[in-house]
This record gives C-alpha cells, structure tokens and sequence, in this order.
C-alpha cells in the first residue's frame, strides 16, 4: 500500500517520495549538513586541482534585494543559496554526504530557483549558464563502481539561450594528488562532455527582472541496483532518460556505500550566479 | 530543549590578498552575532598598516564599513579576528595591504544565534 501519510503535513504534500523519506531539509531549519564541496588534497591547499580552488561556502538566503528587500523563500524565511564569483564561467557546488543502507531506488527532490545577482537594471536572464544535480555513488556488489550522474539545466550559453536539460557520463583524467599515493583527484566539473537529454528542452519561469523569483520543482530518480537513471521531472515535464548514462569510474578505496548529493551552479558572465533551494527531500526504497 | 544555531563557513582558501581584497558577501540574517578569523598560510612583505575593515551592507551589493577593523596577521601562523553583532543580513571582510605586501589567507566566519 502506497504510504501517503506524509500528505499530512503541508511541508511535505508538495513531494512525491518514494516508500521511505531518508531526509527532508527545510532550510528555515538550518543548513541540515549541506556545505561547501571542496576538492581532494594532501600536504598543501596547492595540490587541489585549480577548479575545485573557486568553490564555496553555501549560506542561508531570505532572498533580499536592493528593490523590495527579502523576497523569502517557498515557505518560511529562509533558503539554501549557492553562489559563483563574479568571473564568467566560474561554478560553486554545495554537497551532503551520507551513506546507503540498500541497492534499490532513491529519488532527490526540491523546489528551487535561479537568478544573477541583480546588480544591473537589466532583465539578465542569460547570465546563469547554469544549474545541476548530481549524485556520487559507490556500491560493492556486482562489479565495484563509482557512479556519478551528472544533471544540468543549461540555461544560456556564451549569452546564446541554450533552455535544455543536459547530462554527462564522459570522464575526466585522474590526477595523483601529494605523494602519497593514496589521493586522487578528476575534474568532473568541468565543462566538457556535456550532452543533450533527449527532448530535453525546456522553458521556466524566469519572471521579468532578476529580483523576482518563482520556485520550481525539480525529481532526479536513479536506482542504485542497476546504477541507471529512473527519472527526470522538472514542473511538468517528465524527460525520457532510458538513454542516458552516468559516468562511471572504477570503484575507490574509501568510499563505499556513498550517497552524496550536489548542488551545481554556473555563471555565464562577469555576474554572480546564485541557485537557491527551498527544501530539498531524498527518499528510497528500501 | 533546542539548542542554538551555529555555523562557520570557509569564506576563502588559500587566497592571495595584496593591496585591496574582499570576502565574497555572505548572508547570515539569522546570526546573532560573528566573529571573522583570518589565518595566515604566508606572509610577505612588511604588514605594518596592514588592516581589515568589516562590512555591511542592505542589499549584498552596495557596502559601508560596520566600524569594527580586524587586525590582520603579521607572520605565518598568526590568526586575525574581529567580532561584530547587530549587522543585519549580509557581511564581508575588506582587506588593505601595503604595496609590496603579500598575506596568503583562510579567513573563515564563525556565526550564532
């Protein structure tokens, strides 16, 4: 029997989870562990492969602008905000790192928006490249693997509308880290390798200037048993993601039973690029 | 019983500042109060002047000086800090150094309810 208890509370009768809700995070809460990503080093901050050098700290937003103030967030004050630098293409990814208990189905869910920081009275809606979910998963069983579906929503591109969903499943080249031998590092940031999900245009609701946001919802489903995408929803477009890969990596030495989760941001010019997270919501079957 | 909120954020890793240099903005409208560290990775140069000012500012956009000046380390190792309260939503570190003087950082903030 389906569980809908959870239609009870108002909070959580705006999400679809699976059989076991493994975290709900409203941010009017706190930051609930989500952080910063920060690349892989030893012995010096200097090993870090330069792009993971840029990334951030995430913070709580009520969404305040030079214009009318604090926008808020989808219910309550506040909302987790990821924010890039002010240089064109620079990216920022927040992180929550857990553990698995079962192969099966997992699905992530939030509501969600984008904007540019609103620095110009100019609509500006082609200044965030982009924003993206991705897991990182390892399982033991049946070949050891890790696995990292990479989902963006490409909003524009060089200041050309690019509107698409896209994945990744191509990788990038490890690289020792300190001398060791025990640190690697790869770049799975970077902006190669990025492919079209099939039918996967899409226009959103950006509004009319950057300081008016509307949140999203957004369902990212993969099963951990046959490491393949389950599904794609963002309001009410469900994407066909039968085709899709995720990349894949031999397996690594500490990481096993990973389920983490991330939050990716990029922006397309001198501006910075903030995505802003109401609550976000993994759930399982298991 | 809840326990009161509190969080550092990294705000930067490893950076270099010489002459001007400034935190990205953080928001932190629920903290009651903050405190800024600064760490100094490396120091070059003579530091004698060298100070930080923190900054509020409405919008995240626009910046004034809070009035609270952070002094910043003179040698490897040193730590820098300065504590404000009151200083509504979003919050950065504006760094002046002497020319020629180099200070490679991590400057984090410390936050509670």
């Amino acid at each position: 029997m389906a569980n809908t208890a959870y239609r009870a509370d108002p909070r959580l009768s705006r999400f679809d989870p699976l059989e076991r809700i493994v975290y709900f995070d409203d941010f009017d809460e706190g930051y609930n562990g989500w952080l910063g990503l920060i690349g892989n080093y030893e012995g010096s901050l200097d090993s870090m492969l330069p792009g993971y050098q840029q990334l951030m700290q995430p913070m709580l937003s009520n969404v305040t602008h030079w214009d009318t103030g604090s926008h808020g967030a989808f219910d309550g004050t506040y909302c987790l905000k990821t924010a890039t630098r002010p240089i064109k293409g620079q990216q920022n990814v927040t992180i929550k790192r857990i553990t698995f208990r079962q192969l099966g189905r997992i699905q992530f869910e939030c509501y969600f928006c984008f904007k540019p920081e609103a620095n110009q009275m100019a609509l500006s809606e082609l200044d965030v490249r982009s924003v993206g979910v991705i897991f990182d998963l390892q399982h033991g069983e049946c070949g050891p693997q890790r696995v990292m579906p990479h989902l963006r929503y490409l909003n524009a591109l060089d200041g050309m509308a690019q509107h698409k969903w896209q994945y990744k499943h191509r990788r990038q080249p490890f690289h020792d880290i300190g001398g060791s031998g025990k640190t690697v590092s790869h770049y799975h940031l970077a902006p190669e390798g990025w492919e079209d999900v099939p039918g996967g245009a899409q226009q959103l609701c950006y509004n009319e200037v950057p300081t008016k946001i509307n949140w999203h919802y957004l369902k990212v489903g993969f099963d951990l048993k046959t490491m393949a995408y389950t599904e794609l929803r963002c309001n009410d477009r469900v994407f066909d993601v039968s085709t899709m890969l995720p990349m894949a990596m031999p397996a690594m030495a500490n990481l096993w039973c990973m389920l983490n989760v991330c939050l990716l941001v990029e922006t397309d010019t001198d501006k910075r690029a903030f995505f802003y997270v109401d609550s976000a919501l993994l759930s399982g079957e298991f | 019983m809840a326990l009161n909120r509190s969080h550092t954020a990294t705000l930067t890793r490893n950076e270099l500042w010489e002459v001007e240099a400034a935190t990205e903005p953080y928001e932190a409208g629920w903290a009651h109060e903050a405190i800024f560290f600064v760490r100094a990775l490396e120091v070059r140069g003579d530091m004698r002047g060298a100070s930080a000012q923190v900054q509020i500012s409405p919008d995240g956009i626009h910046w004034v000086d809070e009035g609270t000046v952070c002094e910043l380390p003179q040698a490897a190792g040193g730590i820098g800090f300065a504590r404000v309260a009151r200083f509504g939503g979003y919050l950065r570190l504006r760094a002046s150094l002497p020319a020629g003087a180099t200070l490679r950082v991590v400057a984090a903030l410390t936050l509670k309810e």
